[in-house]
């Protein structure tokens, strides 16, 4: 075996698959990331339906959060809330939201880096900007409200850098992407399909 | 300006758009109210239990039922088939930073809900725990009901 011992068992598979003889294994191997189908005959997971197509069964729900999606983004940095949007979606685990906004904010010239070290960034701040490093504390502390209150400190501390409004439409669009990832996650929709900009 | 005045008209008017088409959408304003009591209380959202509680003793809601919410899988018989499964999703959803939604839940609430009703039930459960975070994180007071 010529894997690395932290790789995770299903690329061990598929690396065996690749060096046992046919290129079409090696050449799945590479796309698989970006195509669950082709991922299956690389040896993982078989790609799940979602539970529920909630957007057709409540089409107004639908129309109404594209709208709140809309009002809660005016006057905010684009770069600040793609990363705000990822971290959200980090801590409630949506894989949909996660690959959408990685993808969004990857085509957008964010860095693979600040990406990366995003679930990590109280050890890497100097990657960010004091103002992002606010807004991610904000953010974090408003997604895990099940645990607590948010923070005198945390809300000062982004109080101390943004203008009125624009904390404003962070605090909303906090609450927004939350609101995202709860669609996502209860109805597992299925990431790896996301074109970037669609959305964004 | 205020830390409880931080909200956008725009943003406001929106999510009382969202939370209208959920509630006209599931269609039974008792469990509506269990719901979002239920949400409110795992956000700690003093705000929204003010006005969820009042709200539901409008609606009728009995005493009994308002006041074993927080422990409404041990009040067997205060609460309807329908409405248990509803509450476990509604946990489920709210908790997601500790884990995803498990089969189990999902698949008792969807044997329960038609598919529109359970689509509006899921949206219903997201507005309330997106109203919990524009109030906690606005630190917005109890008593009232503007935000």
């Amino acid at each position: 075996m010529t894997t690395k011992n932290d790789t995770p068992d299903t690329t061990a598979t598929t690396a065996t698959t690749a060096q046992s003889g046919t290129a079409t294994a090696a050449t799945t191997a590479t796309t698989a990331p970006n195509g669950a189908a082709a991922a299956a005959t690389a040896g993982y997971a078989p790609e799940q339906a979602p539970r529920l197509e909630w957007a057709k069964h409540a089409p107004e729900v639908y129309k109404a959060m594209i709208r709140l999606d809309t009002a809660a983004k005016r006057g905010l940095d684009a770069r600040l809330y793609e990363l705000v949007k990822i971290r959200a979606s980090q801590l409630n685990h949506c894989a949909f939201c996660l690959d959408m906004h990685t993808k969004d904010a990857l085509a957008a010239g964010e860095s693979v880096e600040r990406i990366v070290q995003l679930s990590a960034w109280e050890e890497s701040r100097h990657f960010y900007t004091e103002k992002e490093l606010a807004a991610i504390e904000l953010t974090e502390a408003i997604t895990v409200l099940t645990d607590g209150f948010v923070p005198d400190e945390v809300y000062d501390r982004a109080a101390g850098l943004f203008e009125e409004p624009e904390l404003a439409q962070l605090i909303a669009a906090i609450t927004v992407i939350n609101a995202w990832n709860r669609f996502g996650v209860t109805t597992r929709m299925t990431p790896g399909h996301y074109q970037p900009g669609r959305h964004a | 300006m205020s830390r409880s005045q931080l909200l956008d008209q725009k943003v406001f008017q929106a999510m009382r758009a969202v939370g209208a088409a959920a509630k006209k959408g599931l269609g039974d304003p008792v469990l509506a109210e269990l719901v979002m009591i239920r949400a409110s209380q795992l956000n700690h959202c003093a705000f929204c239990l003010d006005m969820h509680l009042r709200d539901a003793r409008e609606n009728g809601e009995s005493e009994d039922r308002v006041q074993l919410l927080n422990a409404w899988e041990e009040a067997e018989g205060r609460y309807t088939e329908r409405e248990r499964a509803a509450l476990a999703l509604t946990e489920a959803v709210t908790v997601l930073t500790d884990g995803f939604v498990p089969d189990e839940v999902y698949d008792r609430a969807a044997q329960l809900f038609e598919e529109a009703e359970l689509a509006h039930l899921v949206s219903l459960i997201t507005v309330i725990n997106g109203w919990n975070r524009l109030m906690v994180s606005r630190r917005v007071p109890p008593g009232g009901r503007q935000a």
